[in-house]
């Protein structure tokens, strides 16, 4: 096949073609002549048509028609009676037509041949350049696939990075602090009846910032736990979790008087334990920021959300916020009261944000300075009715 | 009469040595006390190896076990101390400042005794630290071949 085709291309230009065509010609019009010359008889014939066959073969059809046009003349003018004219004699008339059509059948045969020939070319060239195509998508694919594991090794080992840089702030930050606390206290015990007022104040002051920053860095790596550890998506009952909750902090708010309203809650989807932390967060926020309210009231209900998200929304009637730091409300360690007015680190509402985001969710916050706060947070909801009473069981 | 088991400390940190021994000392614990200062030291102290070769042959009571520790890790010490046939028995308690849950799980999986993280309030730790060596030197009776001082 391949031999063929490389016979094909090497005929290119038209010129060479209809030379090809005129020089067989002469050639096997010599032959025959000099054939005759020898006594072979009628030699002519066959030697003609094999070269109109070879010309339509190697030259094409322009060729062809060109070659059968010359040897009939050639065969009319050197081989047909009488000799060395134009003229076919009556006699001769079917030999010389038999010729005509025998040399134009031989023409058009190889002609088709030809043509299925090139087709078959064409359809083994397309083939050829979609195989490549597609080798050229298949080292695509694989690229982007050797990049994609590249990328997935890389997160994991900024993960991992970040997992040794929290182990490494909870074994060797919490060290110092705990000898700064420890020998301020082991001073305080030593030294209480030698030192003045001042200077038990500021160890006194000494011993406070470590237990805070203590406490500070506890809860920084709490948050930065609940963005490693694997969430356990089930149904989650909110009434029943919201009740939980709200009997665990009335424990701690004896002296205060709070009176809880609790709406009718969905079933939500997502993890049991990070969903409670959620709740836990907002209504001891809720209860702290109204604890100069007497009665506090704190509402807790679910706002008709769209079809697959159940929005909640935690109320209270303490101090609220000014709107206009609404954005700085979820960020981690920002507060928006002084230290003084209420103690805390900071970290409760990112924290909240951050569990509800990894929920697929939103949080919002609406509020006015003294007339309370209300938090709004988003849940995917439980996709049958029926999972709350298996949740329930 | 009472018997005071001996105790095993084994911790890098200087001033937590100090402060556990303060805590210990408190109880009248603290002259019963052994300090190893890496992980290697402790199982040189078990093993009575190197500077222990000449010490008598009995076990601590208890052992206070840091995890972050130079050479051998905790982890490390506490895993031979469970694969060893005459080691395994004592009690060992991690005291350690890891939060980490990876950190308690592998211990337990390892078989220790106790987890206890350091409170960074001093008051909590010397408290920790104190009902510790009551309860595992004074009131736990340790396995047999452990060392004792009769009070």
């Amino acid at each position: 096949m391949v031999y063929w085709n490389d016979e094909f291309h090497q005929v290119h230009s038209p010129i060479l073609r209809y030379g090809l065509a005129v020089v067989l010609v002469a050639i096997s019009v010599g032959i025959a002549l000099v054939l005759q010359a020898h006594q072979f008889r009628n030699t002519e014939l066959p030697v003609l048509l094999l070269v109109i066959g070879v010309v339509t073969w190697y030259a094409g059809n322009g060729p062809a028609v060109l070659a059968v046009l010359l040897s009939s003349i050639a065969f009319n003018y050197l081989f047909v009676e009488p000799l060395y004219t134009l003229y076919v004699s009556l006699r001769e008339l079917p030999y010389f037509l038999i010729f005509v059509l025998a040399a134009v059948l031989v023409a058009s045969f190889s002609a088709v041949r030809r043509r299925i020939e090139d087709n078959l070319r064409h359809a083994r060239d397309r083939l050829q350049i979609e195989l490549e195509q597609r080798q050229q998508r298949e080292t695509e694919v694989r690229k982007l696939n050797l990049e994609l594991t590249a990328r997935a090794a890389e997160l994991v080992a900024a993960n991992k990075e970040l997992e040794s840089f929290a182990y490494s702030v909870s074994h060797d930050l919490r060290a110092p602090l705990r000898h700064l606390v420890g020998y301020s206290e082991l001073l305080q015990k030593q030294a209480s009846n030698s030192l003045d007022d001042k200077s038990q104040r500021y160890l006194q002051t000494i011993l406070e910032a470590g237990k805070r920053m203590g406490n500070l860095i506890d809860d920084l790596l709490a948050f930065s736990r609940i963005g490693r550890t694997e969430t356990k998506a089930t149904a989650v009952d909110l009434q029943q979790l919201v009740a939980d909750v709200v009997s665990e902090i009335g424990t701690q708010t004896k002296g205060q008087d709070i009176s809880w309203k609790i709406g009718s809650l969905p079933v939500c989807y997502g993890d049991r334990a990070l969903l409670k932390l959620v709740l836990v967060n907002l209504l001891s926020n809720a209860v702290k920021f109204s604890g100069t309210r007497c009665p506090a009231k704190i509402e807790i209900g679910a706002v008709d959300g769209n079809a697959d998200k159940s929005e909640i929304f935690v109320k209270d009637n303490g101090v609220g916020f000014d709107m206009q730091y609404v954005d700085k409300l979820f960020g981690v360690f920002q507060r928006l009261h002084r230290a003084d007015e209420f103690e805390g680190t900071g970290i409760g509402l990112a924290t909240v944000q951050r569990i509800v985001h990894r929920h697929g969710g939103t949080v919002r916050a609406e509020g006015m300075l003294d007339h309370g706060a209300t938090f709004y947070f988003s849940l995917p909801k439980a996709k049958h009715p029926i999972e709350r009473t298996v949740s329930a069981a | 009469m009472s018997e005071l088991g001996r105790i095993l400390v084994v911790e890098d940190d200087p001033r937590d040595v100090e402060l556990t021994l303060t805590a210990l000392d408190e109880y009248k614990l603290a002259n019963e006390v052994v300090v190893a200062r890496d992980g290697k030291e402790a199982l040189d102290y078990l093993y009575c190896r190197e500077q222990f070769a000449s010490r008598s042959n009995e076990s601590p009571a208890v052992i206070l076990l840091d995890l972050k520790l130079p050479k051998v890790t905790g982890l490390e010490v506490l895993k031979q101390i469970r694969s060893d046939e005459r080691l395994k028995m004592i009690p060992v308690v991690v005291l350690t400042s890891s939060h980490e849950e990876k950190d308690m799980l592998r211990s337990y999986q390892l078989g220790v005794n106790a987890y206890v993280v350091k409170p960074v309030d001093f008051h909590e730790f010397v408290n920790a630290v104190k009902e510790l060596g009551m309860f595992w030197a004074v009131i736990n009776q340790p396995p047999p071949g452990s060392a004792k001082k009769v009070l």
